[in-house]
């Protein structure tokens, strides 16, 4: 049997310095939000022969006259390449600009046959919105996982299962977040797709075991330590949450690895952190939640009084 | 139900089902569409998603303007003979939402100009014969459906402005017993036949077909005289190639996914994993189903919350599977054994289901445009997962353990002998 309560402090060590590292990336990367958040446009271009991005630049910012930046890229798996042109700006870039930059581009290069093949264009106020919306959302799938559970785990103390499980998924957040941040992916709706999925399937996971302890609380009697109880329940139900995991993060995993040889850079970019995010869901909830709770429990058995609700 | 039965009917049930979300069906009226039917979002056929709002407009738009706006919308999509779109008003934010595909075989459209010409300025005219113009959509104060007070059809009536009534008048007049065509740009959408001269600034169109057809036609002459041009401010294209190409990789890495996750159930779980891999097929179907039936769009990330509710659907049958072995290890017979591990099993996965339920409503709710897919493959996994993970697996494992075959122990990865009793 593995002492999970034993080791905690390595445990929490361990997470402390890995969100620490994020934070660091943070400050060297920056966080990156994408377009969808920040407003702007990009327009993809797909083209053949040659085209200087700088030579490019100037093209476009001469017809709209905005700042303007434009990245090359090429993909092995299609043989194809791209022009890739983002838009600065307060306002969003209307449909006849982009007619103009298209116009502008192939007036420069009449040989490229450069075609569009994805465009993206959103307004500062409403790319904020969406932003707000989708803090929104997660604040409140918390709020909501923590009343569930407070609810369903009364028996073991709802209030405290419900803390201590909302520290676990702040952890997955945290460590989501944090992938965003190390590989420099712009945060955008997959960013929040990524986080809530996250939340959904680590809470999966503290309450398969938050259910095992409500069983052996009941089966094994009250003389048995807290530690105890919790160190058993996290082992019986260890399996289970290794095999969950590891189907989950095979299926995501093919998934990120067809959208990267493949250049699908919408999937690629919510794949990614997803598998990060199993992982650390599964770490979150054996190391991280369940101690978490045994010293809650521990506490409130030195001192009654102080947190009889709890 | 003969509990013995029990696999060899889910199976089936699974097969025929599997059959009807590929292929589809179709029963007289009653139809489902297959697979390769399915309703796709942009992302994945190509196309436009526009939002138009007024432009230079100091106040918020009304909602009959909005109405009105979109008529011009319509018309125009009409007349570029793009049919499959989708336009809806966003009242509250005086929005108006375009979505419509970019088919791939259409190499010389050119979607940036579609969406610019969608949002011009209407420009409505009632001509004569010759082509010449009468009357300009600024004319027309005012234009209503409603049932004529004398015979009770449907009819348009207009109201003009003054300048208007006078052009009119001097028109009909020259005009009895000929047409006037009204356009909306250079689309015809209309050719009422003049009965007398109309004075007085006030016009009835009779013939109409239906009181639908009235307020068709009364809306684009509306439209008409729309004070503003349509701007767009936000704007998400995609190419028809760009957009199959990420289907068919996303669709193989379904498939990838899907053989990968059974084999490792099959190879670490045995029988029951054999039944996670059958209950994972009819969790799939249903997912499937329970998209082509209301033809609900599915977008890119919806297809990675396909893949992903597989990975997660799974989780019931580890659960279980887990149980079960542990019972064993106990001592229990096989059949209580099965009946422990799914009793004790049922609380984790219930909870842990609500909560992933109570994400996927999140998601639907507040997730944007194609993510709202991913909400919904999520939680119809979910749903299935009940039906499917739960429920069928119960069956089958509980009939599969009627035959003496299939009662040994290592069969269902436990370390004990059992006794070979039954209940």
């Amino acid at each position: 049997m593995i002492r999970f309560y034993k080791h905690r402090f390595i445990y929490f060590t361990i997470s402390i310095c890995l969100i620490l590292c994020g934070v660091v990336f943070a400050f060297i990367n920056g966080i990156q939000l994408d377009i969808q958040f920040k407003g702007g446009s990009i327009l993809k271009y797909t083209y053949s022969d040659t085209i200087n991005a700088e030579e490019a630049e100037k093209f476009i910012e001469q017809a709209v006259g905005r700042t303007t930046n434009c990245q090359l890229q090429t993909n092995m798996a299609k043989d194809e390449k791209k022009l890739v042109v983002s838009l600065a700006g307060n306002e969003a870039l209307t449909s006849q600009e982009q007619e103009t930059v298209t116009a502008a581009l192939t007036k420069a290069y009449p040989n490229a046959t450069l075609t569009l093949s994805e465009s993206l264009t959103v307004e500062p106020f409403i790319g904020k919105q969406f932003f707000t919306n989708g803090m929104i959302a997660i604040v409140l799938s918390f709020l909501l996982v923590l009343a569930y559970v407070g609810w369903r785990f009364k028996r073991i103390g709802g209030l405290s299962a419900g803390t201590m499980a909302i520290v676990a998924l702040i952890h997955d957040a945290l460590i989501v977040t944090a992938v965003f941040i190390v590989f420099k992916i712009p945060l955008n709706d997959s960013f929040i797709a990524a986080v809530l999925t996250i939340i959904g399937f680590s809470i999966n996971d503290t309450i398969v075991i938050y259910d095992r302890i409500r069983e052996n609380e009941r089966l094994m009697g009250k003389k048995t330590s807290v530690e105890e109880l919790v160190d058993t329940s996290i082992n019986q139900s260890m399996m289970r949450s290794i095999n969950t995991n590891i189907a989950v993060f095979l299926s995501i995993t093919v998934v990120y690895i067809f959208a990267q040889i493949y250049d699908i850079s919408s999937i690629r970019a919510f794949a990614l952190p997803m598998m990060f995010g199993t992982i650390s869901g599964c770490y979150s909830t054996i190391c991280i939640a369940g101690p978490l709770w045994t010293m809650w429990q521990k506490r409130k058995e030195k001192n009654p009084a102080a947190s009889a609700s709890a | 139900m003969n509990s013995k039965r029990g696999f060899f009917i889910t199976v089936l049930l699974t097969a025929v089902l599997l059959c009807i979300a590929v292929f589809g069906v179709k029963i007289g009226n009653f139809e489902i569409k297959g697979a390769d039917q399915m309703r796709y979002g942009i992302d994945i056929r190509g196309g436009v998603e526009a939002t138009y709002e007024p432009k230079d407009l100091g106040r918020a738009a009304t909602e009959n303007e909005l109405e009105a706006a979109r008529t011009i919308i319509e018309t125009r999509m009409d007349a570029k003979n793009i049919t499959d779109r989708d336009v809806t008003i966003d009242k509250g934010n005086g929005k108006i939402i375009v979505r419509f595909p970019w088919k791939s075989d259409e190499a010389d459209f050119d979607p940036q100009k579609a969406v610019s010409e969608l949002g011009e300025t209407a420009r409505l005219t009632f001509r004569d014969p010759d082509g010449n113009i009468i009357l300009e959509g600024t004319d027309v104060t005012k234009s209503k459906a409603q049932l004529s007070p004398q015979d009770g059809t449907p009819v348009v009536t207009l109201e003009l402005s003054k300048e208007g009534g006078e052009k009119f008048a001097e028109a009909t007049g020259r005009l009895i017993g000929q047409e006037i065509s009204i356009y909306m740009d250079e689309t015809l959408i209309r050719s009422p036949i003049v009965g007398s001269r109309i004075t007085g600034g006030k016009a009835e169109i009779t013939n109409l077909s239906s009181t639908e057809d009235a307020a068709a036609l009364a809306s684009k002459i509306n439209s008409g005289s729309l004070p503003f041009s349509l701007v767009v401010k936000n704007c998400n294209i995609i190419s028809p190639t760009l957009g199959s190409s990420a289907l068919a990789v996303m669709v193989m890495a379904g498939k990838v996914a899907f053989v990968l996750v059974c084999l490792f159930i099959l190879f670490y779980y045995r029988l029951p994993g054999l039944v996670a891999c059958i209950a994972l097929i009819l969790q799939v179907t249903g997912q499937l189903l329970a998209l082509s039936v209301p033809q609900f769009t599915l977008t890119l990330p919806g297809i990675a919350g396909l893949i992903l509710s597989v990975g997660m659907g799974v989780d019931a049958n580890i659960i279980v599977a887990e149980r079960i072995k542990e019972e064993i290890n106990t001592g229990k017979t096989l059949l209580r054994a099965v009946e422990a591990g799914f009793e004790r099993a049922f609380s984790a996965v219930f909870d842990g289901n609500i909560t992933v339920i109570i994400i996927a409503i999140i998601l639907i709710i507040f997730g944007s445009g194609s993510m709202l897919s991913f909400g919904y493959t999520l939680i119809c996994g979910v749903i299935m997962n009940f039906i499917a993970g739960v429920t069928a697996s119960r069956v089958m494992i509980r009939s599969l353990g009627n035959y003496k075959l299939f009662r040994k122990p290592q069969y269902y990865g436990a370390r004990r002998q059992v006794n070979d009793q039954v209940l």
